[in-house]
């Protein structure tokens, strides 16, 4: 039997409470962000056509873990150093696994906050919590969203973002809705056409 | 009237153009926060104009089935009715009315508006497992734990990719506590029977 293709693949980071957990997956057209209690799973959306920016906000919350690791090394290891035989080796161990865990934090890059933006919301996202897998995840959906949205050049970007170009992007104001059915149609001025006295 | 604009999300202050081609941190001018942009061409484009429905101009035009003065544009891909502009939703390019869309939201026949889904797979598991800690539970969990297993069965589970071994394996672990209980049982009764 053939196997189903992969719909769903995961992108790197995890974001974890004491209630649940939270990953995200690359869609075919959004990404989805799925929290999960482990008997139950949220799922929340964000297609590729409707995002608009992503930020990376270095933080430095990193930083104070590895404080904490460091003087967690430092006293174990100075009390062992006054020990002997057993009460040594069980100290310095555990210097040896805060060792490690500080070399698999310094391996993870600096700590980071992400935002996801769309016309209407402004989401953070709790998995991409280090600078270099929130990079990875944008590297990979970056040609997703290209081909939902296309592609702005460097210079295309500086244009759209000058003041004087600025008219173009404002948002229309929808037209108002005729509450009346008795009244008479009301023909929307087409800005295409030509206006009469020009 | 500025163009638009990505804000810190630090300090809330607009962030300068020069930042969305960089491909490194760098500070925002008005917090120092190190930041990184990604902007993409949406955040140029303008909000859609919203759909309005028009009104019935001549006698005898199909009119929608919710609004009976606006004029019908298309038919409800789910039941059939008639609907006019403001009631069409569009959903991988069909073409639905609200209620028909309430109602697969509702049995989630619509995997796109499915926002929350339980996994029973999960909780059998846990149902056959956790009570061993205090195993004179395993006499009601067990039970518990099997119709959970095979009451999810035909049930959806996640959306994403998922086998079924923890059904399979709540059913096997269930089945045994029974089957040591029944075996205990037996052994007691028996005992007492036995002149």
């Amino acid at each position: 039997m053939p196997r189903e293709p992969k719909l769903y693949r995961r992108l790197p980071g995890r974001g974890t409470s004491i209630a649940h957990y939270v990953r995200l997956y690359q869609g075919p057209d959004h990404l989805l962000q799925v929290s999960s209690t482990g008997y139950s799973e949220l799922y929340k959306r964000f297609y590729f056509r409707d995002i608009q920016a992503i930020t990376i906000r270095k933080t430095h919350w990193a930083n104070l873990w590895t404080i904490l690791f460091a003087v967690l090394i430092l006293g174990f290891f100075l009390v062992g150093f006054d020990l002997t035989g057993a009460g040594r080796i069980v100290l310095w161990s555990i210097a040896g696994f805060f060792l490690a865990c500080i070399v698999l934090h310094l391996g993870l890059g600096p700590a980071c906050v992400c935002h996801i933006r769309t016309a209407v919301q402004l989401e953070r996202l709790p998995t991409l919590r280090r600078v270099k897998a929130a990079r990875k995840a944008i590297n990979r959906i970056k040609p997703f969203i290209a081909e939902a949205q296309g592609q702005l050049s460097a210079e295309e970007l500086m244009q759209r973002m000058q003041p004087g170009r600025a008219s173009s992007f404002e948002r229309v104001a929808p037209t108002p809705v005729q509450e009346s059915t008795d009244a008479p149609p009301v023909i929307a001025p087409d800005a295409n056409r030509p206006a009469a006295n020009a | 009237m500025n163009g638009p604009t990505v804000s810190c999300t630090k300090c809330n202050s607009p962030v300068p153009p020069d930042f969305f081609q960089r491909t490194d941190l760098a500070p925002c001018p008005a917090c120092e926060a190190a930041l990184q942009v990604e902007v993409f061409p949406a955040l140029f484009k303008p909000i859609a104009v919203g759909k309005f429905g028009e009104t019935i101009l001549v006698d005898g035009e199909a009119s929608c089935f919710y609004h009976p003065q606006k004029r019908a544009t298309i038919p409800c891909a789910g039941c059939g009715r008639f609907l006019c502009a403001v009631c069409d939703v569009e959903l991988n390019n069909q073409h639905l009315c609200p209620a028909c869309l309430e109602t697969g939201r509702q049995k989630g026949k619509l995997p796109q508006l499915e926002n929350k889904r339980m996994l029973f797979d999960s909780a059998a598991l846990s149902l056959a497992l956790l009570p061993l800690l205090m195993w004179p539970l395993t006499l009601m969990t067990a039970p518990a734990a099997i119709i959970v297993a095979i009451y999810s069965w035909r049930k959806p589970s996640s959306i994403l990719p998922r086998t079924r071994i923890r059904a399979y394996l709540a059913i096997l672990i269930a089945a045994l506590q029974m089957a040591g209980w029944g075996l205990l049982f037996v052994g007691v009764f028996s005992n007492a029977f036995e002149p």
